[in-house]
């Protein structure tokens, strides 16, 4: 499989969101004749279609359900990984990740170094939808990459578009240590993009700075991506603002000198995520951004956060870090 | 007709699964109609008779309101080879093991025996810092350790160590662990007692309970898809099996026709909590049937019936690849740990009476000496024999250091990360500056 620097495009396809990790998960079985894929109503295709058209390709013993029990489906990969075959496990909602909890933080991350790397599962991949859908409320809505991020031993991986993502879930899927793929459900059918039908990889652990600036740095990931790209158009049209724009793509662990590098020569911060600002990722970024940065800082580190409160239903447009609250808070950034 | 026509539109079933439903329904097997599938059952829907059509259950109608008596007085009967006393009962259910495996049987179980008093000591006088005991348990562990293949892979909680003895497990492999000293292949990271050794297929032993049991189904279900001629064995105790995770574990098996033993180790306790407070049904046996899960109960001081019942259940879960679920009633001698003095909740005189009475150690020599395989002079030559050999292992072991204090980093990742590397150049850094108090002299240079 290629990695993407020497990457010669080849045939590309249309597709969304959730046909890009169709294509990748069908890559991964075409590939490695152990590599299975399990979870809750993914034989019928998944309740998001990212299974469609696998059980049939790949026989019912490769692609399956399995009873409602998400300790149970993260556990049983585990095993499966135990022997070194590859589990790819769906979690169908990140909202319901917490019933595994204790298979991931105390099994998954830590069985390599509690067995002196006498066993390890690093051919787990967890996959489960994420972030905030429009009408999602409590418990369809949920972005946990926080609780996980506290955790070392697992990888956090979120993707912004199709293309991104398939590349991304293949170099899970490869990698040696467990790892959680979250992905952006509001996209699974509204991000369009041409997509390679061969496999590639993406590194994991390595920031993309998807737009160069001056003036201030923005870091996201996922859907919140987009947000702050028009954001910074705004800044560039309304206050000749040059924005760096970051997507941190994996969360832990995190590319800290591709970020720092960029504070670095822009002197500004702004942290965005969907997540409850307590305890959220960007509270870790800022720590160590003011660390190893802080005489290059001209301003207070910015985040753009959700408030500290369940995910609402109906008042999901006053809840998100919206375009208008970020570029508000860019505005007092700049004017400090 | 037209009716039947009309209903039958509304709802198909898919093709695929429709055919693959004719199929399984036709099909002679191993299991025939024991495993029956309720789904599978309907081939023309709906039908006019007047019988049940739920996808969910396979059964006759009733009109006597009757709720079904749990059985508690006179549970599932409990399988024995030998009395008390290691008399064979029946003889067509001796497995007649020939002499040397029933010597390996019982050296392995007294050379545990010894280790641990041995170990146990040690903690008490301050050497390592914490052990479990297997007292009164050691014929769950070989007892089935021997029915099985040497590769199957084995899940255990924490007191099975009797499993890796009878797989040749070295004394100083054990003593290793638990010291944390250079020679631990766990490079000292856990707890003594957490052994895990990959040539013996044992999987590393972790604190959090019945966590082992769904990981030990999905290892099956590989073992399954790799036609390994593999199973595996996942040991767990009767406290565990209240855990979530064993309910996981025994449902995902039988769903998913995984080639796996579930054995439970009834020893009356966890920790402090007798079984009467541990569950209401008749033990963990009587869940088997729950699942879909074929089920036993057996005398786990007895080492032929253990033996017997594991070896049976292995041969059918390769031959049918459907999970077994064999609960061994035995008796928890020692204390749950260095950390437990269990004169705290029971009577000396209850654990005497398991010493004393019905220990498996004691029924298998019996059955040795009935044999003529085995006499006092032995027994005297023998105790020395592995008291000398676990003295010298825990001699060597005290005398090694420890692991270089750099081992603290790696394997959390396969590689390690920079944010890692460069915590690990900051601790090098502190040692360099305040070095001194630190135990140093102990660690590995």
């Amino acid at each position: 499989m290629q990695p993407l620097g020497t990457f010669k495009i080849g045939q590309t396809q249309k597709m969304n969101l959730f046909q890009s990790i169709t294509s990748a998960l069908d890559n991964s079985l075409a590939k490695d004749p152990t590599a299975v894929i399990f979870g809750e109503d993914v034989a019928f295709g998944g309740v998001f279609r990212c299974t469609v058209g696998l059980r049939d390709k790949y026989g019912k013993d490769r692609v399956f359900n399995t009873p409602l029990c998400e300790q149970g489906i993260v556990g049983f990969g585990i095993g499966i990984a135990v022997t070194g075959a590859t589990a790819i496990a769906e979690i169908q909602f990140a909202d319901y990740i917490f019933p595994a909890f204790d298979q991931i933080v105390n099994e998954a991350a830590k069985y390599r170094y509690r067995s002196g790397d006498l066993f390890n599962c690093g051919s787990l991949t967890i996959r489960a939808p994420w972030g905030c859908v429009g009408h999602g409320a409590l418990y369809h809505s949920q972005c946990p990459e926080a609780f996980f991020a506290h955790c070392p031993g697992i990888k956090v991986v979120i993707p912004r578009s199709p293309f991104q993502a398939k590349g991304l879930l293949l170099s899970c899927i490869e990698d040696k240590d467990p790892c959680i793929f979250f992905e952006p459900k509001i996209l699974y059918r509204a991000a369009v993009e041409q997509v390679p039908v061969e496999p590639y990889k993406i590194p994991l652990s390595q920031a993309e700075v998807i737009q160069e600036g001056s003036d201030v740095t923005l870091v996201a990931w996922g859907t919140q991506v987009h947000v702050i790209r028009e954001v910074a158009s705004m800044a560039r049209e309304k206050l000749g603002v040059s924005c760096e724009i970051i997507d941190l793509r994996t969360i832990t662990p995190w590319d800290m000198d591709t970020v720092c590098k960029s504070v670095i020569k822009t002197g500004r911060l702004l942290i965005s995520h969907e997540a409850p600002l307590t305890g959220g990722f960007a509270s870790e970024i800022s720590s160590t951004v003011q660390e190893e940065c802080f005489l290059n800082l001209e301003a207070p580190i910015s985040r753009v956060c959700g408030y500290d409160t369940p995910f609402p239903h109906i008042f999901e447009p006053f809840y998100i870090p919206d375009k208008w609250k970020c570029y508000d808070a860019l505005r007092k950034m700049i004017n400090y | 007709m037209a009716v039947a026509m009309c209903m039958a539109k509304i709802w198909r079933p898919s093709g695929g699964l429709g055919q693959a439903a004719l199929l399984l329904l036709r099909r002679p097997g191993a299991r025939g109609l024991a495993r029956f599938h309720p789904s599978r059952q309907q081939q023309q829907f709906p039908s006019l008779d007047d019988k049940p059509q739920f996808p969910g259950a396979s059964a006759e109608f009733v009109d006597k309101l009757e709720f079904i008596q749990p059985n508690v007085i006179s549970g599932i009967p409990i399988y024995r080879v030998m009395d008390r006393q290691g008399q064979i009962i029946n003889p067509s259910e001796d497995p007649h093991l020939p002499q040397e495996e029933v010597l390996k049987l019982y050296r392995s179980m007294t050379l545990l025996n010894t280790m641990d008093r041995i170990l146990y000591e040690s903690q008490r006088q301050g050497r390592i810092s914490f052990y479990m005991t297997n007292y009164g348990e050691e014929g769950t562990h070989v007892g089935s350790a021997a029915a099985l293949d040497h590769t199957d892979l084995v899940f255990g909680q924490y007191r099975e160590a009797g499993v890796l003895m009878y797989r040749d497990y070295p004394l100083e492999l054990f003593m290793a662990q638990c010291y944390g000293n250079v020679s631990d292949p766990g490079k000292g990271r856990q707890m003594p007692v957490h052994y895990g050794c990959k040539e013996r297929h044992f999987v590393t032993i972790s604190s959090p309970l019945a966590t082992q049991i769904p990981q030990a189904v999905g290892a099956a279900y590989a073992a399954k898809r790799a036609n390994a001629n593999r199973i595996v064995i996942c040991y767990f105790g009767e406290g565990a099996a209240s855990e979530g995770d064993a309910h996981a574990g025994f449902n995902f098996a039988a769903t998913l026709e995984c080639p796996i033993i579930f054995f439970c180790r009834n020893n009356g306790y966890a920790i402090s909590t007798p079984t009467s407070e541990q569950y209401r049904g008749d033990g963990i046996a009587a869940r088997g049937p729950g699942y879909g899960i074929l089920s036993i109960r057996v005398d786990g001081n007895d080492v032929f019936a253990v033996y017997n019942a594991t070896r049976e259940a292995r041969r059918r879960a390769v031959a049918e690849n459907q999970p077994f679920l064999i609960e061994a009633m035995t008796y928890r001698i020692g204390h749950h740990s260095t950390s437990d003095d269990s004169s705290a909740y029971r009577s000396v005189d209850e654990v005497n009476y398991w010493d004393k009475q019905d220990h498996p150690i004691s029924r298998l020599r019996q059955y040795l000496l009935n044999q003529g395989w085995w006499d006092e002079e032995q027994e005297k030559t023998w105790r020395k024999q592995s008291r000398k050999k676990v003295m010298e292992a825990f001699e060597q072991a005290e005398r090694k250091l420890k692991p270089n204090p750099n081992l603290l980093f790696s394997d959390v990742y396969q590689e390690m990360p920079t944010q890692l590397r460069r915590q690990q150049e900051s601790l090098a850094r502190h040692l360099q500056t305040y070095g001194e108090h630190y135990p140093l002299d102990h660690f590995d240079k």
